[in-house]
């Protein structure tokens, strides 16, 4: 491959016209993607009246932090709900409903992939007809259903921790890994719990890690199911929450956009810090399944 | 070692499935303490036939199958195009590459919230004053998201702008693993830059395209979140030219109390999903085949 | 399957076992709002919808007052939003509902009609029943016994800015006898969009959503008005379809060019539109910024005199305080004294639900800026018997009420975009009646 790249510092002259028409491209795409973003954080520093008014939003001479201490004010009662306590209920549900989910999904997928058991064939086939059905269809009767447990925190993670597609992104992964490995390790005495743990569960980051940020990336959005479930402001999380104050009269628009900046950051640092695995997670998942 | 998952599933998945379909033959209020009476099939005959029900019914799977209809080649062409604009290593590539993704992190209610702000109506709206700037004064004020004309436009631009990263990351794998050689093969054959696209990429990567297709697909009949927040929280959104399956369903729940209509709307959702389903997979087979 | 609610239970046990396995093993169970509480410890707990700013504030600061002023009852206040309040209720089974809440008017019915809601009569002092005024009474009746107890009544009205109307050379109406007629305020609007900043007459309260309660509580005026209403008989068929109500949402449609969309919640008192309709929860913020300018108009007349609606958010007391009610009732006693009642309609500007209080007010009495409220109050009547006379009109009592208002609402947001009124109305009528043969006309017995 080395003869394809020419060292960079000697690119021709036609090479460098070529690039200008693409560079404009990224950079007017770049800008209409990134502009919903830039209004957000301009109004999020804005005085509350130039929220609406066009394009005042931008004019960097009355940006202040302003929103950010009126939404921490706010948002700071047992009533209203606390602003920190919104992110604790996002990420403590978010974290275990990935962690959880990893480590159930997976194991679900190495006995039906690996392991001889009675009812295989059967919950392999309904692990197939469960991957159609979206939680959409069940989220109203499942409503009524729990409806004793409205308002806890069990009932946000609990639900989402089986995971149809996981198992099936999982066992497609774990389906190409030799059976040769674990005749091996069989060989050597090892039962069915110590080469899934020492032996695939090495073997398969890659899949861990794009089963790790589907869910994520679901249930850190998640909407829906909170809507229906939960009404009680210190169990509320962030999506829920910034709908809530957006509905809130008179609405403060700048403490909002404050909000959602608040909101994104930290999922905009992770993504930054883990880019590549995200990136490849996501992709990775797409090519298999 | 599956038993968790598979009870996992079977309660939350498969349980409340059966149930949908128990309560949807009974008059199933929510609150009520009265024991329901049975029904029979009239809430399926009501959401078929009925002229009232029916008509916002089949409106909203109308505006499904549109959304969908849009969504899927606009979405994915745009998703392409983004795809092929980044996937050349040039210098500052990655920071387009982060750019067109960081919308994919945004949970949709945000999303429904900033751009409820971006189409606002009259003057004020970022939207009108751009359009009206940039036209000089030419272009009158809008109303996005209440005229009938614009509404469901408006809420398909925007989760095409926060789905579409998702898309590009996958695509953008995909084009990555399409080998160099045949690329270079097609410039000794002075291929066109079009025909090399046509001959080259478009069979490279077809099962991934078919893949996100399908995906967009059903995340398209699944959509709900930035409805509800746009029509919920005095967004203004045009109810009647936007309804969904899926909104239909929770408000039947919430607002009316019906849990028997509501499951019954979510088991007909189920059967479409499924006979779409079957459909595609049909249609994919046949072209690989 | 054959017993809906038997599985929903035998399902809920077996989630809750599994998942408290779960996490015991996976990760330290995080138990903040628990709900449902017993009276027996002392503490009650009490829901609230968030209304407007001020309004919130003023009872969070009397919930904290309650709990220092005596030491047997803590009450601990949750706050849920207005959008999502009623919901939250109707889908709260009773065991789990605090011990005392907060209820919009129209759903009292509904809620007792759940069970649940229990009676007040015995929970309340007598001395705080008899102080009510008769609007409040009312919609605190259902089935010949209180079930909820209100510290204010609503009036709604529509507001002007006297700079603005000067300006356009129209005199403001102050008695409900001088409203305008619906010509008269067309012709106005016209005349004031000119004069108005933002080109647009009249905020008509579209950023509240028209879809949900606000959309009936704002508009059956103009149906009042028409001759018209929403139901009779527990009928809706040939009443909210009748020819007086398409006429007058045809009218109230064709306001919509004139109608500034107010996002930014704040083009009235920012003298961006000349005229608002809205209730007097706004009061405060539109005195403070327009002053000595802020006018008081009774809605337009459209044939059969002017209306107004009436019927606020009350307290009532679920099962849950059954056993013990005494603490509940000392909370409802304490927001009903007077000294509670004006700390909560100086921040609300409503009508003072006690006599007491009401002959005190500042704002409410001859000659004081509200009066036009208090006098509509006067001549109150429900909405199966609306006459030329009455003026504010109260929404059908009715645990059908939860369908009227979700479809009427449904209507109106469509209407307001343009569909046909007569379709609108007849398919939202129908709605209707098929629910309430359904649920056997929710006869309660």
């Amino acid at each position: 491959m080395a003869h394809v790249s020419a060292p960079s510092q000697r690119i021709s002259r036609r090479e460098l016209a070529s690039r200008v028409p693409h560079y404009a491209t990224l950079l007017i795409t770049g800008l209409l993607f990134l502009a919903p973003v830039a209004y957000m954080v301009a109004a999020s520093l804005a005085p509350a009246r130039d929220t609406l008014a066009g394009f005042a939003v931008f004019d960097v001479r009355q940006w202040g932090l302003h929103n950010y201490s009126g939404v921490a004010a706010s948002l700071s009662s047992d009533s209203t709900g606390h602003l920190w306590r919104f992110f604790a209920v996002s990420f403590t549900v978010t974290v275990a409903v990935v962690g959880l989910g990893l480590v159930v999904n997976s194991m679900a997928a190495y006995a039906l992939s690996r392991l001889a058991w009675r009812g295989r064939g059967l919950a392999l086939f309904a692990i197939l007809l469960l991957l159609i059905v979206p939680f959409e269809a069940v989220a109203v009767p499942m409503f009524y259903l729990y409806n004793d447990a409205r308002n806890t925190l069990w009932i946000q993670i609990v639900p989402f921790i089986g995971n149809a597609l996981s198992i099936f992104l999982f066992y497609s992964f774990f389906s190409g890994i030799p059976h040769s490995i674990d005749e091996a390790a069989r060989m050597d005495g090892a039962g069915p719990w110590r080469i899934f743990w020492r032996i695939i569960v090495p073997m398969s980051k890659p899949a861990y890690a794009s089963v790790a940020i589907l869910t994520f990336l679901t249930q850190w959005g998640s909407f829906l199911w909170p809507v229906l479930m939960i009404s009680d402001p210190n169990l509320r999380p962030l999506p829920l929450q910034i709908s809530v104050f957006a509905g809130q009269l008179p609405p403060a628009w700048g403490q909002v956009m404050a909000f959602g900046v608040l909101l994104v950051l930290p999922v905009i640092v992770v993504f930054l810090i883990f880019q590549r695995w995200f990136i490849e997670g996501v992709a990775s998942s797409a090519v298999k399944g | 070692m599956a038993s968790p998952a598979l009870l996992l599933l079977l309660l939350f998945v498969a349980v409340p499935f059966l149930a949908a379909i128990g309560f949807s033959l009974y008059n199933v209020r929510l609150g009520d303490p009265r024991a329901p009476t049975f029904m029979g099939f009239t809430q399926y005959a009501r959401i078929l036939t009925d002229p009232d029900i029916s008509r916002q019914f089949l409106q909203a799977l109308l505006h499904n199958l549109v959304f969908a209809a849009v969504v899927v080649p606009v979405q994915t062409a745009l998703a392409l195009s983004l795809a092929l604009l980044v996937k050349k290593t040039i210098p500052g590539v990655g920071i387009f590459r982060s750019l067109f993704f960081l919308p994919v992190v945004f949970p949709i209610a945000l999303v429904a919230i900033i751009w409820r702000l971006i189409l606002a109506r009259g003057d004020d709206g970022l939207l009108n004053s751009a359009l009206g700037f940039f036209s000089g004064g030419a272009f009158a004020s809008q109303d996005w998201l209440g005229s009938e004309l614009t509404a469901l436009a408006s809420v398909i631009v925007l989760s095409i702008w926060q789905g579409c990263g998702f898309q590009m990351v996958i695509l953008l794998a995909a084009l990555q693993q399409v080998p160099a050689e045949l690329y270079e093969a097609a410039e000794l054959d002075r291929a066109s830059a079009w025909q090399r696209f046509i001959h080259v990429t478009v069979p490279g990567i077809q099962t991934t395209l078919v893949f996100v297709a399908l995906y967009t697909m059903i995340l398209s009949l699944r959509v709900f979140d930035q409805i509800y927040v746009l029509a919920k929280s005095g967004g203004g959104l045009n109810e009647g030219a936007t309804r969904t399956v899926m909104y239909e369903a929770v408000t039947a729940a919430f607002d009316e109390n019906n849990i028997g209509r509501a499951s019954a709307i979510s088991v007909v959702f189920f059967v479409i999903v499924v006979i779409l389903s079957i459909i595609q997979r049909r249609a994919t087979r046949e072209k690989e085949s | 399957m054959l017993s809906p609610r038997r599985s929903r239970r035998t399902a809920a046990t077996v989630g809750a076992a599994l998942s408290v396995a779960l996490m015991l093993s996976a990760c330290s169970g995080d138990s903040g709002g628990d709900s449902g509480g017993g009276s027996s410890d002392g503490t009650i707990d009490v829901w609230a919808h968030t209304g407007q700013a001020s309004e919130t504030e003023a009872l969070q600061l009397l919930v904290e007052k309650f709990n220092s002023s005596q030491e047997d009852v803590t009450a601990n206040l949750t706050l849920i939003p207005e959008a999502d309040y009623t919901s939250t209720i109707q889908a709260t089974s009773a065991e789990e509902l605090p011990d005392v809440m907060e209820m919009d008017a129209p759903t009292m019915a509904a809620f007792a009609y759940d069970r649940k809601l229990i009676p007040l009569d015995d929970v309340v002092s007598s001395e705080t029943l008899d102080n009510r005024i008769s609007g409040v009474t009312e919609s605190g009746t259902y089935n010949d016994a209180t079930y909820a107890v209100g510290m204010f009544d609503v009036g709604l009205g529509l507001w002007g800015n006297r700079a603005l109307l000067a300006e356009a050379g129209i005199e403001a109406p102050t008695t409900a006898e001088e409203a305008w007629t619906t010509e008269e305020f067309t012709a106005n609007l016209e005349k004031l969009a000119e004069v108005s900043p933002s080109g647009k007459a009249i905020d008509l309260g579209e950023a509240n959503g028209f879809a949900g309660e606000w959309g009936t509580f704002t508009t059956t005026p103009d149906l009042w008005s028409a001759g018209g209403t929403l139901m009779k008989d527990g009928k809706a068929d040939g009443v909210l379809n009748s020819d007086d109500n398409v006429k007058a949402l045809e009218e109230w449609a064709s306001w919509r060019e004139f109608a500034d969309p107010n996002t930014s919640g704040s083009a009235f008192p920012d003298g961006q539109t000349a005229l608002t309709w809205t209730g007097n929860w706004m009061y405060p913020t539109f005195s403070e910024a327009l002053g000595e300018d802020l006018a008081l108009m009774p809605l337009p007349d459209f044939g059969n005199g002017t209306k107004a609606g009436h019927g606020s958010w009350q307290w009532g007391v679920t099962p849950v305080a059954e056993d013990a009610p005494e603490a509940a009732g000392s909370f409802l006693d304490f927001l009903l004294t007077d000294e509670s009642i004006s700390a909560m309609v100086e921040a609300n500007a409503a009508v003072p639900g006690s006599t007491s209080s009401l002959e005190q007010s500042e704002l409410y009495g001859a000659g004081k800026p509200l009066e036009l409220f208090a006098t509509n109050l006067e001549s109150a009547c429900g909405s199966d018997g609306v006459t030329e006379e009455c003026i504010a009109v109260a929404r059908p009592v009715t645990p059908g009420y939860p369908t009227v208002t979700s479809s009427f609402g449904s209507a109106l947001l469509a209407i307001w975009g343009g569909a046909e009124v007569k379709d609108e109305l007849d398919s939202a009528a129908r709605a209707i009646d098929s629910d309430f043969s359904d649920n056997n006309g929710y006869q309660d017995d």
